[in-house]
């Protein structure tokens, strides 16, 4: 069984939530860190400083940037860039605001995973951190060159900030590959999984395998009722033996897919449905209607071939009826 | 737009050209019924291979055809719904309960001449 949860679609989540990442997680993040309170009050003294500078060391940044061949592909006009810089502004000064909190976290995420969207590669992403660091370093005891250890500590909280950071836009890179990995897995499975085969002359085999939802249910009829027509066929047998669930969705799904094809002609015959699957569905109260179910392939093909006026008939080696079946 | 019907044997074939307005429709329904009575046909046969539409007024017309010959003594034969249009019927909830649907009007003919076997040897008690 499938968790309710995993069943809402994403969008609803935030990126937060979708990474797990809670206020224990980000308070654990923290502790890995050593970063407290303190680094928060140090942090809001570079705070004029950081705006004061954020728009040249910004300019700078993407002068280095676009220094190299490969990264003027990701920038093509001068109004994605400004507008690129000005988020990278905006998140320069975030950085020396306090209140690093779960919205903090869900800002950094949405930009890792732009740029992963992007496919900014993250040697790229990361250098931003490097050349920021850099510039802050050298403009820090603009503040106060009198305690200079004092400064060195305000730097020390920068950094271990920077490293949430850091550690943040990885998560959501390695995040977002694994949802495309993850994705493109099961639309190859999904693919793979609906073959419609023509079993003999007006009978078509279509196996399922894994989940039912329904896009695939849409997919999965409409390729039925294209075979159908392409094959001429008058019974179809669809075997649910690879189906882990039915719940009252999937059960319409399949009643849907029974009556699209009647519609055009074609008897269904469903097999394959195992004495877990019956005891959930008559549990949930699930009534397939006037779908024909028998219990497993070998009796949806013999109920099939009865349909279509077939008699099966062993014979022996002279090729004498033996046996009928 | 009119639809001919054309008579073959005991069967009567409805061929639809084109889209049909509800008007059409009603008309179609009426000069079906009135059909069957004249030639005492045994089965109706609707193509509606051409139409790339099925609004529910259809459907129900559709419905009303089928039962108004049933009462005459006439089955119904749906044929050639496409693809598409199946699937969004069904997701519209206009399955046609009730009615032959196949897939041409060969097998329509076919599937009409094997239920009216089946009630002969049905009456005769086999």
């Amino acid at each position: 069984m499938v968790p309710p949860s995993t069943q809402f679609p994403e969008r609803f989540l935030t990126l937060a939530e979708m990474m797990n990442i809670s206020d224990q997680e980000l308070a654990r993040r923290k502790q890995i860190l050593e970063f407290g309170p303190e680094d928060e009050a140090r942090l809001q003294k570079l705070a004029k400083v950081s705006e004061e500078y954020a728009q040249e060391v910004i300019d700078a940044f993407y002068r280095h940037l676009l220094s190299f061949e490969e990264m003027k592909a990701f920038f093509p006009d001068s109004e994605l860039l400004a507008r690129v810089k000005a988020k990278q502004k905006a998140y320069f000064i975030r950085l020396t605001q306090g209140n690093y909190d779960l919205d903090y976290v869900e800002d950094r995420l949405k930009i890792g995973a732009i740029h992963e969207q992007i496919d900014l590669p993250v040697k790229f992403y990361l250098s931003m951190y490097n050349f920021y660091l850099r510039e802050v370093w050298k403009h820090i005891f603009e503040i106060d060159h009198e305690h200079p250890d004092e400064m060195m500590e305000i730097f020390f909280s920068l950094m271990k900030l920077t490293f949430l950071d850091i550690a943040l836009a990885i998560d959501t890179y390695i995040d977002s590959r694994e949802r495309t990995i993850k994705a493109l897995q099961q639309e190859a499975i999904r693919e793979l999984s609906t073959p419609v085969l023509p079993f003999r002359e007006g009978m078509l085999l279509l196996p399922i395998i894994g989940q039912i939802d329904s896009q695939r249910a849409r997919q999965l009829t409409e390729h039925l009722l294209l075979s159908i027509r392409a094959n001429r066929a008058k019974v179809v047998v669809i075997d649910i033996t690879g189906v882990a669930t039915v719940d009252s969705r999937v059960a319409n799904h399949l009643v849907q897919t029974v009556d699209a094809a009647r519609l055009m002609g074609t008897k269904v015959v469903f097999s394959g449905i195992s004495p877990e699957i019956a005891l959930t569905m008559v549990t949930l109260g699930i009534d397939l209607g006037p779908v024909y179910t028998v219990g497993d392939l070998q009796n949806g093909i013999e109920h099939a071939e009865r349909l279509l006026g077939y008699r099966v008939e062993k014979v022996d080696e002279a090729g004498l009826p033996r046996e009928t079946m | 737009m009119e639809v001919p019907i054309l008579k073959q044997g005991d069967f009567l074939i409805a061929s639809i050209q084109g889209a049909l307005t509800d008007t059409d429709l009603t008309g179609l329904q009426e000069k079906l019924v009135h059909a069957v009575r004249r030639h005492r046909s045994k089965g109706v046969v609707i193509d509606v291979t051409v139409l790339d539409v099925m609004d529910s007024f259809a459907a129900r017309t559709l419905r009303s055809i089928t039962v108004m010959t049933r009462l005459l003594g006439a089955k119904v034969a749906v044929v050639g719904i496409q693809p598409d249009i199946a699937f969004s019927m069904v997701q519209l909830g206009l399955t046609l309960e009730g009615t032959i649907t196949s897939l041409d009007l060969e097998d329509g003919i076919a599937m009409l001449k094997a239920a009216n076997n089946k009630d002969r040897l049905g009456k005769h008690g086999r």
